[in-house]
């Protein structure tokens, strides 16, 4: 178990009440293991971006607990959860994930200053994660003026930040071309192999193939499938 | 980054509202800070002009009311009724000094001045008044015009130049020395030549009273009322109905200027509402990135009170042009005629605390859209599209 970064126990997440309860996740059971990249797929509406908010720390549980760190994060108060958030953890979104009145660069200094990161330092480490991602050159770009592949990666660049232990990606290539998909799939590659746990929902069979562990979310509850329990 | 520098990012990513919000509480407040200095001036100039008229008491016309006695300090023009033998009943009785005045209004070059009959021996020893150049009426009926300091400049009339007044060329005399009140913009004639021209034979507009002893002046305004059926007010009446003459008109401006404001907090509410629907979603990544709902909350707050701080800037600069500038011109009426001539009072106390005031007016209106924006669930503003 000491090499689980996360660890969900019976993880329940409904909304509403009465007759329009939904029951998004019945009793999620599961571990990831510290460097690990791990693939989430499933059918749409089946619970996967619910599964990501609650391991972010983004959603409160219905019940059940998530631990990061050896931390159950079910008991923290928003405050907490938020320091969590710019701390332990980087997210990507499928889509718009930057501020659109600041620059590329801005935008990833803008995750080192909610970090408590001096201005000062700021910059030298806002380019040296630009680099990481091979956009030092568009810095100074808004995200007008950016490929989807671009935005993405800068995107990235600004998950990075805080160097979390584990990057949340709800579909990053689902809105890019296969070029750019593989531009981004290179870089989170490349990060996992430099130690990043990385946690990854795609509705891609090419990018599901590629990676070490899959998951399947459905109807709210997680198949493990068969190659991971064969191993375990 | 910095918060104050993230705030200004946002602020200026929407030009146009941006300037048309600021120009609504900018406006707001320059209509205020007109008010304001307006009425400071009012007050001082009130207090200024019942002291340079030298008098414990006023005799006034007959029919007459607070009004008036706006017009005797302002020197606008009066009803004319008191008779020479009314003069001559309240002169005679002992213990007081009182000096008849003929207010008229005549123009030079188009712009309006005061005419004022006077006897001239009487009233320049009443009135204390020094000569600045030229010589003074060299008796109590002579023809020609003395001219106060402030009219003399502003018309570049010197000792020897003419004016004509209802039609009559007038030759200048002299040029008193500079009182700082109405009558630096006043032309003085003898009593008998304005009777002549404004053909107000042997009437006068008011009686001017000084008592012996201050004491007493409730006893001779009494023998006054005695021996003449006119109006009689002391000068602490007449200020303190003035006062609240010009307090009333210039509390309406301010109100008026209080519901502009009103508007422009509105419009800040407004722009400040638009901006949380069209970055929920960014507050939600903000979320995400770690920004905690106080600090979202204190970043959209900072975001409405910098339009009340830029604005109360601008309206206090606007504000202060318009009160030195533009209020001099126009002010023909008798509430807002005391500011001629005289400096508007442009108290820098007054202008932070207008500053102030509308940057707390902007922040209180900014405080609904910061509640709503730190209110936001992440995964709800995330999912926002
Ligand atoms: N805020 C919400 N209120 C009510 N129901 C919700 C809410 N968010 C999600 N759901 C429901 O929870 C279920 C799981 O949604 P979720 O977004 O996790 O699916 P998903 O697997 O990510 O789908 P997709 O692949 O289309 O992104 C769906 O039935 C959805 O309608
Ligand atoms: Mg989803």
């Amino acid at each position: 178990m000491n090499d689980s970064v996360i660890s969900v126990k019976g993880l329940v997440k409904e909304y509403g009440q009465g007759a329009t309860l939904v029951k998004a996740l019945r009793g999620v059971d599961l571990d990831i293991a510290r460097g690990s990249f791990t693939c989430i797929v499933g059918p749409s509406g089946h619970g996967k971006s619910t599964l990501m908010h609650l391991l972010g720390g983004l959603d409160h549980a219905t019940s059940g607990s998530v631990l990061i760190d050896g931390q159950d994060i079910c008991q923290l108060s928003n405050k907490d959860l938020a320091r969590l958030r710019a701390k332990k953890i980087g997210f990507v979104f499928q889509f718009f994930n930057l501020l659109q009145s600041l620059t590329a660069i801005e935008n990833v200094q803008t995750a080192l200053m909610l970090a408590g990161v001096s201005e000062k330092q700021q910059q030298a480490r806002a380019r040296e994660l630009l680099s990481i991602v091979g956009l030092v050159e568009k810095a100074a770009a808004k995200p007008g003026q950016l490929s989807g592949g671009q935005q993405q990666r800068v995107a990235i660049a600004r998950a990075l930040a805080n160097d979390p232990p584990v990057l949340l990606m709800d579909e990053p290539t689902g809105n890019l071309d296969s070029e750019a998909e593989a531009e981004v799939m290179n870089v989170l590659k490349r990060l996992n192999r430099q130690g990043k746990t990385i946690i990854l929902v795609t509705h891609s069979h090419e990018i599901a193939s590629s990676v070490g562990n899959l998951i399947t979310v459905r109807d709210g509850q997680v198949e493990i499938p068969e190659r991971i329990k064969k191993a375990s | 980054m910095t918060p104050s520098k993230f705030v200004f990012k946002n602020l200026i990513r929407r030009r146009g509202r941006f300037v048309f919000t600021l120009l609504g509480i900018m406006i707001g407040m320059a209509s205020f800070v007109t008010f304001m200095a307006l009425g400071g001036s009012l007050k001082s100039q009130i207090e200024r002009e019942s002291a340079a008229l030298g008098a414990n008491l006023v005799v006034t016309p007959k029919g007459s009311c607070a009004y008036e006695q706006v017009s005797i300090l302002t020197g606008e023009q009066l009803p004319t009724n008191i008779t020479k033998d009314e003069v001559a009943a309240i002169r005679s009785i002992d213990g007081i000094t009182a000096i008849p005045y003929l207010a008229e209004r005549s123009a030079i070059n188009n712009r309006p001045v005061s005419v004022m009959g006077i006897l001239p021996e009487e009233t320049r020893s009443f009135k204390n008044w020094q000569l600045a150049q030229g010589d003074y009426f060299p008796n109590d009926t002579a023809d020609g015009a003395v001219l106060g300091w402030v009219l003399a400049e502003q018309f570049g009339l010197l000792p020897g130049a003419e004016v004509r007044i209802r039609g009559n060329q007038i030759k200048v005399l002299g040029v008193l020395e500079e009182t700082g009140g109405k009558d630096d913009l006043t032309v003085f004639l003898s009593l008998p030549q304005a009777q002549r021209i404004y053909e107000q034979k042997e009437l006068v507009s008011y009686v001017a009273v000084r008592v012996d002893r201050l004491e007493e002046v409730e006893l001779y305004a009494n023998k006054i009322k005695d021996k003449v059926s006119l109006g009689v007010v002391s000068d602490k009446q007449m200020r303190s109905s003035v006062l609240s003459i010009v307090g009333t008109v210039n509390i309406t401006l301010q109100l008026i200027a209080a519901v502009a404001i009103l508007a422009a907090a509105f419009g800040i509410v407004n722009t400040m509402m638009t901006a949380t629907y069209e970055r929920k979603r960014e507050i939600g990544i903000l979320q995400a990135m770690g920004a905690t709902r106080s600090l979202i909350f204190r970043l959209f707050l900072f975001e409405s009170g910098v339009y009340g701080l830029l604005g109360g800037i601008g309206g206090v600069l606007l504000g202060g042009l318009v009160a030195v500038f533009a209020m001099p011109l126009i002010s023909q009426n008798a509430a807002t005629s005391f500011v001629k001539g005289s400096q508007s009072s442009l108290d820098p106390v007054m202008f932070a605390g207008a500053i102030l005031f509308s940057t707390l007016v902007a922040i209180v209106a900014g405080l609904y859209p910061a509640i709503k924006a730190s209110k936001l669930s992440p995964v709800e503003a995330i999912s926002y599209e």
